[in-house]
């Protein structure tokens, strides 16, 4: 019997009934291929459970991150108010009574390095989640339906791509104004296009597989074929991607905070503080330096997260 | 190879134009009422009108974007309104600044990576081996600012090896200038470290299995002739090509570190065109950044080509 119609859109009919008849001739066996793939598949996860466990390089990571998170959702509980302004302070060293000295407002360094994890945290993980909606839309319509619909797509995410990232966001930001929401928008929207590219190409190697000829045969619409049949099983190379797209997205957000596209002040934001407080670094180097620091770990702990993940996924 | 070139030249044309519809969309078609977005939400609607017609926003889009591309192709690129100056000498001479500054960091980057990266994979799988791995890897994952505001501090304040500044006071030789663009240049270098030096390692270790490197050690050839003389052609091609993927991050950075050091390059110019909407000054330095994208990713191929036989007889 040939299972193979011409056009898979459009099932043959007999074709289908053939399928069928096998499938209730062989239900039983087949139930238990089920089971026992459930199983497997459970077994693998609970193997790269303990595989992310045991990876020292993720665990580093994870623990530095959970800490800022931390940090940015309940730092103010128990550290002074970081936008407490003391005129009397000014610029001090670190002392017992501001261990990371004070800005040249007075403000207290070692409660607004703890509480300026807050912004990049929120933008980072929401851009990237947004830039994963979007690209695996673009990527699942551009790798499925190929042809014509995607010759278009790619040539637009090549001219997105023609600028840097940081270019476009700066003509974007400028002009649109500073605001949480917008710059959350914005990198989701200039990290779409990598992540599109990764998409495409894992659905490129999934479309022509068993299961989905399956499902078409069945007669499902494409739009579900795409969530439903390829989404779950290319999960793996999207879940790396992210997590490589999360570590860009800290360093973008925090670039452009520097730049002065980011949040507003008084708004304790590592790259704000360090672009506003870098004309002190002669007298008051804490008032910049702490703040460095408490970024470059974060980032590193991104980048440590990936790289684990990576590892053990590659395994 | 001079057809590669002219191909790749031809091609560069429809994805300028792609470009600068992109900019030109981003800069004056998403914000709505360009005036508006200039003058902000308490100017009166007299003041925004007036505007508006002053930049000629009141016409139709395609008209505006013929009009401001063609006064690009022919050189009226328009006044800035922040500096007072018309924009292409403000532009052409702070694009001489940042390519002296890339083109010497460039030349700081490329010997120092491959020498780390070969460095590494002589000493494949050693504890110095892992560390420099992960030591540079880490370096490129933090954002310029971080490490420049650190080695500002190290160097120019605390052990004042270097000046603060990037320019040397004027009137001084020109040489000096070198002098004073070590420090801006290094946190450009730390980021492409990593990923170069990576890649040169991988390299080594490939070149180093070859069959004609152990003709070359068995025959008795000194160590170093074997490095030099054999290994370092091959180990090179991956790297330039690294290289050339990194550029569009390589110009993200070039815009961080000359506002970093207050540096009058394009990135800096074009920070503050957005900051103060100079929408002429923006679009210029924009689109001219774009151009230097698009060169230095051709310039790149063109390198790997030169390097690589196979591409270079196969046009």
């Amino acid at each position: 019997m040939d299972v193979r119609s011409p056009d898979l859109r459009e099932p043959d009919p007999e074709a289908v009934e053939t399928l069928a008849d096998g499938e209730v001739g062989h239900q039983e066996p087949e139930l238990e291929a089920d089971a026992a793939a459930a199983a497997e598949q459970r077994r693998q996860r609970r193997f790269l459970f303990t595989a992310l466990l045991r990876s020292p390089t993720f665990m580093t990571g994870l623990v530095i991150v959970l800490f800022w998170v931390f940090m940015g959702l309940f730092s103010t509980a128990f550290t002074q108010s970081p936008t407490s302004i003391d005129a009397m302070a000014t610029l001090q060293e670190p002392s017992a009574e501001h261990w990371f000295g004070t800005d040249d407002l007075g403000r207290d360094v070692l409660a607004r390095t703890m509480a300026g994890a807050r912004t990049v945290l929120y933008i980072a993980p929401l851009a990237t989640v947004l830039a994963l909606l979007w690209g695996s839309i673009v990527g699942l319509v551009s790798g499925f339906y190929r042809g014509i619909t995607d010759e278009i797509i790619m040539r637009l995410v090549d001219v997105l791509l023609a600028l840097p990232i940081i270019i476009t966001s700066i003509l974007i930001l400028s002009l649109l104004g500073r605001g949480m929401a917008i710059i959350i928008i914005t990198i989701g929207a200039l990290f779409t296009p990598p992540v599109s590219r990764t998409v495409r190409s894992a659905v490129i190697g999934e479309r022509e597989r068993e299961y989905v000829m399956a499902a078409r045969l069945r007669g499902e619409r494409s739009a579900f074929v795409m969530a439903r049949e390829i989404l779950p099983n290319i999960k793996e190379p999207i879940i790396v991607e992210g997590t490589i797209r999360l570590g860009y997205a800290v360093f973008t957000a925090a670039t452009l905070s520097f730049l002065g596209f980011g949040l507003a002040p008084p708004s304790p934001d590592w790259g704000l503080t360090i672009a506003t407080q870098r004309v002190f670094l002669q007298i008051a180097p804490w008032a910049v330096l702490f703040p460095a620091a408490a970024l470059a770990s974060l980032v590193v702990a991104v980048n440590l997260i990936t790289d684990g993940l990576g590892r053990v996924f590659s395994k | 190879m001079l057809r590669l070139i002219g191909r790749r030249l031809l091609l560069m044309v429809p994805t300028l134009i792609l470009a600068s519809m992109l900019i030109f969309a981003l800069a004056e078609v998403l914000p709505g009422d360009v005036a508006r977005s200039i003058l902000g939400p308490y100017a009166t609607q007299e003041q925004v009108d007036l505007l508006n017609q002053r930049l000629g926003a009141d016409r139709p889009v395609y008209e505006r974007y013929v009009d401001w591309a063609g006064g690009f192709v022919t050189g009226d690129w328009g006044d800035s309104l922040l500096f007072d100056e018309a924009v292409l000498p403000l532009v052409m001479r702070s694009l001489g600044n940042s390519l002296l500054l890339a083109g010497f960091a460039l030349v700081l980057i490329v010997p120092t990576s491959i020498a780390v990266g070969v460095f590494a994979g002589l000493r494949r799988d050693s504890l110095l081996d892992r560390g420099i791995t992960v030591s540079t890897l880490s370096m490129t994952v933090i954002p310029e600012f971080v490490s420049g505001v650190v080695l500002l501090y190290v160097f120019a304040v605390w052990l004042k090896w270097l000046p603060v500044t990037a320019l040397p006071p004027s009137g001084s030789p020109f040489v000096s200038r070198f002098y004073y663009l070590i420090l801006p240049a290094i946190p450009l270098m730390l980021l492409e470290l990593g990923y170069i030096a990576r890649m040169a390692r991988v390299g080594t270790v490939q070149v180093l299995a070859m069959p004609y490197i152990r003709t070359a050690v068995l025959k008795g050839l000194p160590r170093r002739r074997v490095i030099f003389g054999h290994m370092l052609r091959n180990a090179m091609v991956p790297t330039v090509t690294v290289i050339g993927t990194q550029i569009g991050w390589l110009i993200g950075g070039l815009v961080v570190v000359e506002v970093l050091f207050a540096y009058p390059g394009i990135g800096n110019i074009m920070v503050q065109a957005a900051k103060n909407k100079d929408l002429p000054l923006l679009e210029a330095s924009v689109l001219m950044v774009a151009i230097l994208y698009m060169v230095s990713n051709l310039i790149a191929d063109i390198v790997v080509a030169l390097l690589n036989p196979r591409i270079r007889m196969g046009g």
